[in-house]
């Protein structure tokens, strides 16, 4: 979908505004036949987290999810997006201060099970140990993923994943099937990585 | 003289914090998944950790009432528990009580996480109502 950037020549402003609204309006209707509650797409800080998270959870609860789903899906989104915010090699701004990470995340519902989609970039070096990791909490299952989890807690982070395996032994726990996941080439020294939870 | 009383207030992110050095009755309860969980978890492991060279006689309890906590604050809450451990194992009574809402599965198998390799501390499962 492309978006005219000026005024077409010999469009009314009339006609224009009515083009502006069908092509969102196309963009918003093809999001809700996907079933996607909340898309986002940008800088995300804490900040946006917070408040992203509250109205998630108040959806939810306000058309009864059950206790048990909205927390499995809150837990999910909330490392998720701290994934994004500490890993995503797209950011700008001062390391530690008033720095802002770019990346995008996507609930929603889908045969009666909620989604959560979240891609950033990451450097290509850091590629494979990421899929390695994956990969092996792919392989697990309930009771090698809780022993896999118990360990964590108790082991320091490993150099500079600032606790990255236990958030992803975390996501995994409370998904209802196995992680997928994928990446595609971004440019020379980066790739997308994309990560989809069901619950 | 007895170390002074550390309370952090709780907010919709953090949790609330009370350990009264002089009674050693402790407790943390709320949501935790602060922006910077070092920063906000600092403070609490170096006040534990001048507190538990000499504790008190009498012992310590922990109270434990989560609704969420996010990964990083559960490695730092297992480090605050490690340090309760190995004073255990040097001899102070530390009761642990970990509440969970009934119906909450998922904290109550979070307890269960915590507790397990703990051997000197008395860890007990708490469920309230949800």
């Amino acid at each position: 979908m492309t978006l005219p950037a000026i005024l077409p020549s010999g469009a009314t402003n009339f006609e224009y505004r009515e083009m502006l609204a069908a092509q969102y309006a196309n963009f918003k209707r093809s999001l809700d036949e996907k079933g996607i509650i909340f898309s986002f797409s940008g800088y995300v800080s804490e900040g946006i987290l917070f408040s992203l998270g509250e109205a998630l959870r108040q959806k939810m609860t306000l058309e009864d999810a059950d206790v048990t789903t909205v927390k499995k899906v809150f837990s999910v989104f909330v490392e998720q997006v701290q994934n994004i915010i500490r890993y995503s090699a797209d950011r700008i701004g001062e390391a530690g201060r008033s720095e802002l990470s770019s990346g995008m995340v996507i609930i929603g519902m889908q045969e009666g099970d909620f989604f959560i989609v979240c891609g950033n970039v990451v450097r290509q070096d850091d590629v494979p140990r990421l899929r390695e990791r994956l990969d092996h909490i792919r392989s697990l299952d309930r009771d090698e993923l809780k022993a896999h989890y118990r360990q964590q807690l108790r082991e320091a982070p490993e150099d500079g994943s600032k606790g990255a395996t236990i958030g992803l032994i975390e996501i995994a726990r409370r998904a209802s099937s196995p992680l997928e996941y994928d990446f595609e080439e971004w440019d020379d020294q980066r790739a997308f990585f994309c990560l989809k939870v069901s619950i | 003289m007895t170390q002074e009383r550390l309370t952090i207030a709780g907010t919709e992110r953090s949790p609330e914090v009370d350990f009264d050095f002089a009674s050693g009755r402790f407790s943390m309860r709320g949501e935790s998944y602060p922006e910077d969980a070092a920063a906000f978890f600092g403070p609490i492991f170096d006040a534990l950790r001048r507190y538990l060279q000499a504790p008190a006689p009498d012992g310590i309890t922990l109270d434990i009432e989560f609704i969420y906590f996010n990964s990083s604050s559960a490695k730092a809450l297992m480090n605050i528990l490690e340090m309760l451990e190995k004073s255990a194992a040097d001899g102070t009574r530390v009761e642990i009580n970990w509440h969970y809402a009934d119906d909450d599965d998922t904290m109550k198998e979070f307890g269960e996480d915590f507790s397990e390799d703990l051997e000197h501390v008395t860890f007990n499962l708490v469920s309230v109502d949800g």
